[in-house]
């Protein structure tokens, strides 16, 4: 008995192509506690908020929003570092979790979550790459150690031949051997981003989370662990949710876009379809704020007004209500505050969560931009 | 010993900036031998990585330099007064009046424990010499002006209580509630989000067009670059290496770093295709090589450059410190000549001579 969001479903779906990774309807709403002892549960940060999608074997797809719109949380949720409040998981045809949500669970249907032996196989194909190199390495551990510690774990390798192994992937990531004894703090920013990447490839997989794996690096820098992380897709076949929140960055790498507000998927497409033709509100608003390096290019942008609301109280209707610039053009339609938009399809492979994404056209994105300073002679 | 051409009606000039760390394991040159200038109401971009010195070139300006760093050589002037001559007194009085600064992270730069109201009533307060409650109103009135709604109350809040755009915003109002010439914004949009960036950008856009005041803009986003400024000052490992109007600068780049820098950056709308990289990464500031500190990253490193390169002016107004020509050709003499010989080339391409 799969309960799943009729809308979401055949935009999620891949093209063509093997399904790698699906996801099905994924809340994590953290408790907010509080009360006289501080036990009681006083409300909830509602970081995941039903988000549905999948992930072709051999592609990129790039997840884009801003602090707060739960990215980082649904690629931790994906993976089962936090456990999820409700939902399905499907990797390589195997249900990590399926989690019935409040209702379900009244009417009686019950969770299934790997066991704990099948979910550490499991791991092996899902590996992550984190924002920080600083923080996400062992300071105590020389690079050997760090890289060579997954395929030990997981009996790939012995204390013997982990060397010959380590030694190989870190020539992949593009490090010097020689430096398998040396420890994070001798390393610069993009070498232990290197040092990360290694670590996530040492168990071979086919799944890899890469949650801002380069905003933390210098820009001459940040192009190489791009390119790098290029080459490893080619070579390896690997599969990526990549997961940022520089857009010229996700143009880069991705092939599929997705673009989440206060929990919500708010727009998926193929990543051209999506950058010049955007569909949602927000995602052209987020678009036109991107600093274009080009002096001769000072646009008009659509500038939002306010603030993200709190994922912990997010607005009703439409969580982007409150900030949306198509909505006050279009004289304040009920509809947006009351109604929660459907994710519908509104071209083959173009999801979109809101009930004007027909009204968002050049004229009307065109009436919304203010000019953006005075233009270069 | 000016390294650049003078410009008439520079607010802020700049010459041969020297500000060394004395650490223990050696002296960190962090800046070494900057010079450029900002006009009235200009407003000039510096650019660079981290660890080029662009922080510590403002700092400098303001005179924030703490132990073990220090202002070795060169000078700062802000219209007709030397800053390094000030006393302190004298230079506390500058601060906040005719230079105000920004910083990346509003929550550190604010105080927690008192409303922000307060904050900018006691600068107003302090530089005008007027009364409190005087000073209270146009701390409100500051806050209304940059934007942020319900002022009267947001006055009273605490600084935990806003937003980081908001908190950004309330530094910009401390900022230019004493009417400074000279705004020098350090990275003030890097910790916010895209939205609200553009947002933070339009605000200064629009303040500095009402207050005709000049703005340092220190950042290491060439698309803030692009979008803000009117020149831009290039800067590697604490030296500048380009310099020249935003144009110029972004479409006929003459630095080997430069051309780097702008083709390593993916852009939205571009196709996917392999970004361009710079090899290797910034030299150790403890052990920079000789010669050309970019000469090991660049693609075009020839024989004479183990010989420092002199900053050049290959077009009017268009700064670079490389052996290059104008056209980007390897120099006749010197391109493998003996050091000697390479040395002589320097005197003759140098415009110091």
């Amino acid at each position: 008995m799969e309960t799943t969001n009729p809308g979401a479903q055949p935009a999620a779906a891949p093209a063509a192509g093997e399904t790698l990774l699906r996801v099905e309807n994924l809340v994590k709403h953290f408790e907010i506690r509080g009360g006289l002892l501080g036990i009681s549960t006083i409300g909830a940060v509602r970081a995941v908020d039903g988000v549905s999608f999948s992930v072709r074997k051999g592609e990129t797809l790039g997840l884009v929003g801003e602090s707060g719109c739960g990215k980082t949380t649904l690629g931790k949720v994906i993976l089962r570092l936090i456990p999820a409040t409700s939902g399905k998981v499907t990797v390589k045809n195997r249900v990590l979790f399926d989690i019935p949500t409040e209702e379900e669970r009244k009417a009686g249907r019950r969770a299934t979550v790997l066991d704990a032996g099948e979910m550490k196989k499991a791991r092996r194909d899902l590996q992550v790459v984190f924002q920080d190199p600083y923080a996400s390495l062992n300071p105590r551990m020389s690079v050997g150690e760090i890289v060579g510690e997954g395929p030990l774990v997981h009996g790939l390798t012995d204390k013997g031949k982990r060397e010959d192994l380590v030694r190989e992937l870190l020539a992949r990531v593009g490090l010097n051997q020689s430096h398998i004894h040396r420890y994070p703090h001798e390393f610069s920013g993009g070498q232990r981003q290197r040092i990360g990447i290694a670590r996530a490839l040492a168990l071979n997989p086919d799944f890899v989370v890469c949650d801002e794996p380069v905003s933390a690096l210098d820009v001459s820098i940040q192009s190489q662990v791009l390119n790098l992380l290029d080459d490893l897709q080619q070579e390896l076949g690997l599969t990526y949710l990549f997961i940022a929140h520089n857009l010229a960055v996700v143009e880069h790498i991705s092939d599929r876009v997705g673009v989440m507000y206060l929990g919500m998927m708010v727009e998926l497409a193929e990543v051209d379809d999506i950058y010049v033709r955007p569909a949602h509100p927000y995602t052209v608003a987020l678009l036109s704020a991107v600093p274009d390096p080009n002096p001769r290019n000072r646009r008009r942008r659509v500038i939002l007004k306010g603030d993200i609301p709190s994922p912990a109280n997010p607005p009703s209707g439409c969580r982007f209500h409150t900030r949306c610039w198509l909505r006050e053009r279009l004289g304040n339609p009920e509809q947006c505050t009351t109604v929660v938009p459907e994710f519908r399809e509104i071209q083959p492979g173009h999801a979109v969560a809101c009930h004007f994404a027909e009204e968002v056209t050049p004229d009307t994105i065109g009436a919304a931009a203010r000019t953006g300073g005075p233009v270069a002679s | 010993m000016t390294q650049r051409p003078t410009r008439t009606g520079e607010l802020l000039s700049i010459d041969g900036l020297k500000t060394h760390f004395y650490t223990q394991d050696g002296v960190v040159k962090a800046v070494d031998g900057v010079s450029f200038g900002i006009r009235n109401g200009e407003t000039l971009g510096v650019v660079g990585e981290s660890g080029c010195g662009k922080s510590i070139t403002a700092l400098s300006v303001m005179r924030l330099i703490e132990r073990p760093g220090r202002i070795v050589a060169g000078s700062i002037r802000l219209a007709d007064r030397d800053l390094l001559a000030l006393s302190d007194e004298e230079m506390r009085d500058v601060r906040g009046n005719a230079i105000s600064m920004i910083f990346q992270e509003p929550m550190t730069s604010l105080n927690p424990v008192y409303p922000c109201g307060d904050q900018i009533a006691e600068a107003i307060s302090l530089h005008e010499g007027i009364h409190r409650r005087e000073a209270g109103d146009r701390a409100i009135e500051m806050l209304s002006q940059v934007g942020i709604p319900d002022a009267k109350r947001r006055a009273r809040e605490y600084p935990h209580q806003l937003s980081g755009g908001m908190r950004q915003r309330v530094m910009i109002a401390m900022a230019l509630s004493t009417n400074p010439e000279l705004l020098i914004a350090d990275e003030p949009t890097t910790a916010l989000d895209v939205t609200i960036q553009a947002q933070i950008l339009e605000l200064m856009k629009a303040l500095r067009e009402r207050n005709r005041m000049a703005i340092m803009l220190i950042t290491h986003d060439l698309g803030v670059i692009a979008e803000m400024a009117d020149d831009v000052v290039v800067m590697y490992s604490g030296k500048v290496v380009e310099s020249s109007d935003v144009n110029t600068v972004f479409e006929q780049p003459h630095h080997p770093y430069t051309k780097g820098l702008l083709a390593s950056i993916p852009r939205l709308g571009e196709k996917r295709h392999r970004l361009e990289v710079i090899q290797g990464v910034v030299p150790n500031p403890l052990n920079l090589p000789k010669g050309c500190l970019f000469k090991r990253r660049c693609p075009s490193a020839m024989p004479v450059c183990d010989t420092p390169p002199p900053l050049q002016e290959i077009q009017p107004g268009h700064l670079s410190r490389c052996w290059l020509t104008p056209a980007g050709e390897p120099p006749e003499i010197g391109a493998d000549a003996e050091a000697e010989t390479a040395v002589a080339a320097a005197a003759a391409l140098t415009v110091e001579a």
